[in-house]
C-alpha cells in the first residue's frame, strides 16, 4: 500500500545562502563587519578623490582637473570621510565590540540595526550616483552653504542628491546611536558598573549621546534649505527675507560635535590598546572616562568658533574662544594620561601599538595648531586657508584614522580569527606615518603663505609649489602604505595565523570569547570584579595553578 | 659622574634639541611658521597674538613629543616577555589635577594676552586728525571685487588707498558668500548677502598688497584675487579723478574676462565678442543683473552709470560684429 505523505523537497532556507545570509543578517558582529567592510571601500574611494586633487595641486597652473571637477572632488571627499567613512566605521567597531565588551548576547535592537546599516549604504550609493546627475555632484562644500548651494547658484540635482543622501545618512546613524544606547544602558552583564566598563564603550556611549542630540539639527538645517531650492521658501535667501548665517548655526550646531563624535572613539580605542601593550592598567580610568563626558559636553557649546569671520557679536566670538580653549584641557588629561600609562611599562612595537603612539605624536600637533584657531583675531588670518586643512586633517586624519588602524590590527584577529601579518603591518604604518606628516605639515606653511583651500590652481611658484609638490608627494606615499594594508589583509585572509582567543593577553571581556565570537557570543561569562575582568581571570588561573 | 653611555644620549639629546631651535629660528618668517609680514596695525597686532601662543604651544609641543620619545626608548620591550607587566598603577589623583590645572593656567594667559591686544585688532581707530576714517564700500560678487569709494567712484578689483590713512571696508555680497583677505593687512572678513561687516587697516608703505577671497564662493573662487595699491596722497587723489574713465574697462576685466576671455575670444564661458547682445543694452542689461543658468548675475546691485560705462566699453574695445556667413 502505497503511503501518500504530503513532503515538499528540501528546500533550504533563502536566508541560509552565502550571500542572502549578509543580506538578512542581524547578528551585530556581522553587522559590524559589513559596518567595517563598506566604510574601508568608501575610505578607499574618497583617497582617490584626495589623489586626484593631490595631482591637480602639484604644480602651478596645472591642468590635469577641470575647476568644476575639482569642486565636486573636494566636496564629495569631505563628505565621504567624515559621512561615509570615520563615523560609520566606529559604528562598525561598536556594534561589533559593545555586546561583546559588556558581556550581552547582541545589541537591544537587533533589526534597527539592521535597517541602519542599509540606510547607510544607500546614503553612501546616492552619493556617489550623484556624479552621473546633470552638472554633475554637489560642488558647494561638505558644509554647503547657501546662497551657494541654493539653486539659483547650484544648479542641476547634484545638490539635492547631497542632500537626499545626508537624510539617509543621518537617519542610519540616529537609529544607530539610539540603539547603542539602548544597550549600554541596560545589557550588562552581572557585575560591569559604569566604572567598569571599558573606556571604548564610554567613548561609544557619548558618541551616541552626541549623535542623537545634534543631528536631528543637521536635518533641520538640511529641510530647510531642500525646500529653498525646490519649494520657493527663503528660509537662507537674503533677498526673500531669510538669513544666510543662519544655516550655519544650524550647520555647525551639528558639525563641531560631529568632530568630537569622529575622535571620541579613537581616544576609545587608544584607551584600550595603550594599556594593553605596555602591559599596565590605563592610567586614571577616571579621568579619562569623566573627560570623554566633558569633551562631549563642552563641544556643545563650540560651534561658532567656524564662524568668527561671519562678523558675529563681540561677546559671541569672546565665549566661543573660551569655550573651544576650554576643550583643550580634557584633551590634555588624555594625553598626560596615555603617557603616565606607558611610564615604566613593558612596551610591546606590534602594529596596533604603533598606531597608538603615533595616534599621540601627530594628534598632539592637531591639538596644538587648534588652540590659534580658537583664538579669533588669530583665526581671521589663518582660517579657510591651509592651515585649517592641515589642522582638521591632523585630528581626523592622524586621531581618527590612526585610531581606527590601531583598532583594526588590535581587534582584526577577533573579528576574523586570523591574525593580521606584523611585517607588512609595520610597513604599513610606517609608510603612511612619513607620507601623512609629508602631506599636512608643509600646509601649515601653505597657510600662512596665504594659500586659501578649495582653490583649484594658483599661479604661484617657489615655496607654493615645492610645498604643494612635497604635499602631493607625501600623498602618494600614503597611498603605497594603504596598499600595503590591503595586500596584508588579502594574504592573511587565507594564509594568515590563526587567533587564539586572547593574543595580546588584553584586559576586557571580548578576549574571553573564541576567535572569531560564536553566534551566541559566550558560553557563560566569568565574574566581573574590576574594568579588567580577563586580566582577573588570568591571575585567578596563576594562583590556583600554584 | 655618569656612565658614559648616558652621557653621549645627553649629547645627542641637546645637540637635537639646538638643532630643532635652529630649524626654529630659521623658519620664523613667512615662509615658514610665521604669517605674512604685517603691514598695518591690526595685522601687526595679529601676529604679535600669533607669536604669543607659538611659545606655549612650542613648549608643550617640546615636552609631549619630548615624553614619548624618552617613553618609547627607555621602556620598551628588551626582550622581556609578553607575560612581564609594569607596576600596577592606577593612576595619581595629585598628579592629574596638576596636569588639569597647568593647562588651564596656560590657556588663562593666553586669553589674556588675546584680550589685551583685541582692542586694537577690531576697533577701528578714530583718526579724528584726518577728519575720520577714509570708508570704502566692498562689495563681494562672484568672481570679482567692487570698492565704491566715499565721493562715489568705483574699482574694480583694485582697492587704491593713501599710505598712513586709516582705511574702514564696509563689507557685503551681491550673491553668494565670500571673504574679504589681504593677509598683510589684517584678517578675514566675511562678505555675506544681506549683512554687513567691518574691518580696517592702515598700511605703513607704499606698495602692492595682494589679497584673495577667503570663503569658498564657486566656480571661480581661485581667480577671485584683490589687489590693494598704497599710494601717496597726492598719487591717491590724482587716481580718483581716473576712476571713471577706467571703469568700464575694469567692469570688463574683473566681471567678464575672467569666464569669457580678455577679448571675448570664450573660456569657461562662451565667445561673446560677436555675439549682437553686446550691443543690446537692455537685453544684455536684465542678463547681467539677473543672471540665468550657469551664468551668475554679475552686475547685481550695479548703479545705471556702472551699467552704461559697461556698454561703452563693450561697444568700443570687445564686440567685433556679427559673425558673417553662417
Amino acid at each position: 500500500m502505497a503511503v501518500r505523505a504530503n513532503v515538499e523537497p528540501y528546500r533550504p532556507d533563502w536566508r541560509q545562502g552565502r550571500v542572502m545570509s549578509w543580506v538578512t543578517t542581524t547578528d551585530h558582529k556581522r553587522i559590524g563587519i559589513l559596518y567595517i567592510g563598506t566604510s574601508l571601500v568608501f575610505f578607499a574611494a574618497g583617497g582617490i578623490l584626495a589623489l586626484l586633487m593631490r595631482a591637480q595641486l602639484a604644480q602651478a597652473n596645472e591642468h590635469f582637473i577641470t575647476k568644476q571637477s575639482y569642486n565636486e572632488l573636494f566636496t564629495i571627499h569631505g563628505t565621504t570621510m567624515i559621512f561615509l567613512v570615520v563615523v560609520p566605521i566606529f559604528a562598525g567597531f561598536a556594534n561589533f565590540l559593545v555586546p561583546l565588551m559588556i558581556g550581552a548576547r547582541d545589541v537591544a535592537f537587533p533589526r534597527l540595526n539592521a535597517l541602519s546599516y542599509w540606510l547607510f549604504l544607500f546614503g553612501g550609493v546616492v552619493l556617489y550616483l550623484s556624479f552621473f546627475a546633470k552638472y554633475g555632484a554637489s560642488r558647494s562644500g561638505w558644509y554647503g552653504y547657501p546662497p551657494l548651494s541654493a539653486d539659483m547658484f547650484s544648479l542641476g540635482r547634484g545638490q539635492d542628491l547631497w542632500i537626499l543622501s545626508l537624510h539617509l545618512l543621518s537617519l542610519g546613524s540616529l537609529i544607530g546611536a539610539i540603539n547603542f544606547l539602548a544597550t549600554i544602558h541596560n545589557m550588562r552583564a552581572p557585575g560591569m558598573s559604569w566604572m567598569r566598563i571599558p573606556l571604548f564603550v564610554w567613548s561609544i556611549e557619548i558618541y551616541s549621546a552626541l549623535l542623537v542630540l545634534v543631528l536631528p539639527v543637521l536635518s533641520v538645517g538640511l529641510t530647510l534649505l531642500l525646500l529653498d531650492r525646490q519649494a520657493g521658501t527663503h528660509f537662507f535667501e537674503p533677498q526673500g527675507g531669510g538669513n544666510a548665517i543662519l544655516y550655519q548655526h544650524f550647520f555647525w550646531f551639528f558639525g563641531h560635535p560631529e568632530v568630537y563624535i569622529m575622535i571620541l572613539p579613537a581616544m576609545g580605542i587608544i584607551s584600550e590598546v595603550i594599556p594593553v601593550f605596555s602591559r599596565k592598567p590605563i592610567f586614571g580610568y577616571k579621568a579619562i572616562a569623566f573627560s570623554t563626558v566633558a569633551i562631549g559636553f563642552y563641544s556643545m557649546l563650540v560651534w561658532a568658533h567656524h564662524m568668527f569671520s561671519v562678523g558675529l557679536p563681540n561677546f559671541l566670538n569672546v565665549f566661543f574662544m573660551l569655550s573651544s580653549m576650554v576643550i583643550a584641557v580634557p584633551t590634555g588629561v588624555k594625553i598626560f594620561n596615555w603617557l603616565a600609562t606607558t611610564w615604566r611599562g613593558n612596551l610591546i612595537f606590534d602594529t596596533a601599538m604603533l598606531w597608538a603612539l603615533g595616534f599621540i605624536a601627530v594628534f598632539t600637533i592637531g591639538g596644538l595648531s587648534g588652540i590659534f584657531l580658537a583664538a579669533f583675531p588669530v583665526d581671521w588670518q589663518v582660517t579657510d586657508t591651509y592651515y585649517v586643512v592641515a589642522h582638521m586633517h591632523y585630528v581626523l586624519f592622524g586621531g581618527s584614522v590612526f585610531g581606527i588602524f590601531a583598532g583594526l590590527y588590535y581587534w582584526w584577529p577577533k573579528i576574523f580569527g586570523r591574525m593580521l601579518d606584523e611585517r607588512l603591518g609595520k610597513v604599513h604604518f610606517w609608510l603612511v606615518f612619513l607620507g601623512f606628516n609629508l602631506t599636512f605639515f608643509p600646509q601649515h606653511m601653505l597657510g600662512l603663505l596665504g594659500m586659501p583651500r578649495r582653490i583649484y590652481t594658483y599661479q604661484e611658484h617657489g615655496l607654493w609649489q615645492a610645498y604643494n609638490l612635497i604635499s602631493s608627494i607625501g600623498a602618494g606615499v600614503m597611498a603605497i602604505g594603504l596598499l600595503v594594508f590591503v595586500v596584508n589583509v588579502v594574504q592573511t585572509s587565507r594564509k594568515g595565523a590563526r587567533a587564539v582567543n586572547d593574543p595580546w593577553l588584553a584586559d576586557t571581556l571580548e578576549w574571553y570569547t573564541t576567535s572569531p565570537p560564536p553566534p551566541h557570543n559566550f558560553e557563560q561569562l566569568p565574574y566581573i570584579t574590576s574594568a579588567r575582568p580577563i586580566r582577573d581571570l588570568r591571575r585567578r588561573l596563576a594562583e590556583a595553578r600554584v | 659622574m655618569p656612565p658614559p653611555v648616558r652621557r653621549r644620549a645627553l649629547v645627542l639629546v641637546l645637540a637635537l634639541g639646538a638643532a630643532l631651535a635652529l630649524a626654529a629660528v630659521a623658519y620664523a618668517g613667512n615662509g615658514g611658521f610665521a604669517p605674512a609680514t604685517p603691514h598695518s596695525p591690526n595685522a601687526k597686532r595679529i601676529n604679535d597674538s600669533y607669536v604669543w601662543i607659538s611659545i606655549f604651544t612650542g613648549a608643550i609641543f617640546v615636552l609631549v613629543e619630548g615624553a614619548l620619545i624618552a617613553f618609547v626608548f627607555k621602556y620598551r620591550r628588551r626582550g622581556r616577555p609578553r607575560t612581564a607587566e609594569g607596576p600596577q598603577i592606577h593612576g595619581a589623583t595629585r598628579l592629574e589635577l596638576i596636569w588639569t590645572a597647568i593647562p588651564v593656567v596656560i590657556l588663562a594667559v593666553i586669553a589674556a594676552f588675546i584680550f589685551y591686544k583685541l582692542p586694537g585688532i577690531q576697533d577701528v581707530p578714530g583718526a579724528k586728525a584726518e577728519g575720520g576714517p577714509l570708508i570704502v564700500k566692498v562689495d563681494a560678487h562672484q568672481f570679482y571685487w567692487q570698492f565704491t569709494y566715499p565721493d562715489g567712484q568705483i574699482s574694480i578689483d583694485e582697492l587704491h588707498a593713501p599710505v598712513n590713512r586709516t582705511v574702514r571696508v564696509d563689507i557685503t555680497s551681491q550673491d553668494v558668500d565670500h571673504s574679504w583677505w589681504v593677509p598683510e593687512l589684517g584678517g578675514k572678513f566675511d562678505a555675506i548677502p544681506g549683512h554687513v561687516t567691518h574691518t580696517w587697516f592702515k598700511a605703513d608703505q607704499v606698495g602692492t598688497y595682494r589679497g584673495r577671497c577667503g570663503e569658498f564662493c564657486g566656480v571661480f573662487h581661485a581667480a577671485m584675487k584683490a589687489v590693494v595699491e598704497v599710494e601717496s596722497q597726492t598719487e591717491y587723489a590724482a587716481w580718483l579723478d581716473t576712476a571713471a574713465s577706467e571703469l568700464g574697462r575694469g567692469e570688463w576685466v574683473g566681471s567678464c574676462a575672467k569666464c569669457h576671455g580678455l577679448q571675448g575670444q570664450g573660456g569657461f564661458g562662451p565667445k561673446i565678442s560677436n555675439n549682437t547682445l553686446l550691443t543690446q543694452g537692455q537685453g544684455l542689461e536684465q542678463l547681467i543683473r539677473q543672471g540665468r543658468k550657469e551664468m551668475p548675475p554679475v552686475a547685481h546691485g550695479w548703479t545705471d552709470e556702472q551699467v552704461q560705462a559697461l556698454l561703452a566699453y563693450l561697444k568700443q574695445s570687445v564686440y567685433k560684429g556679427a559673425a558673417s556667413g553662417g
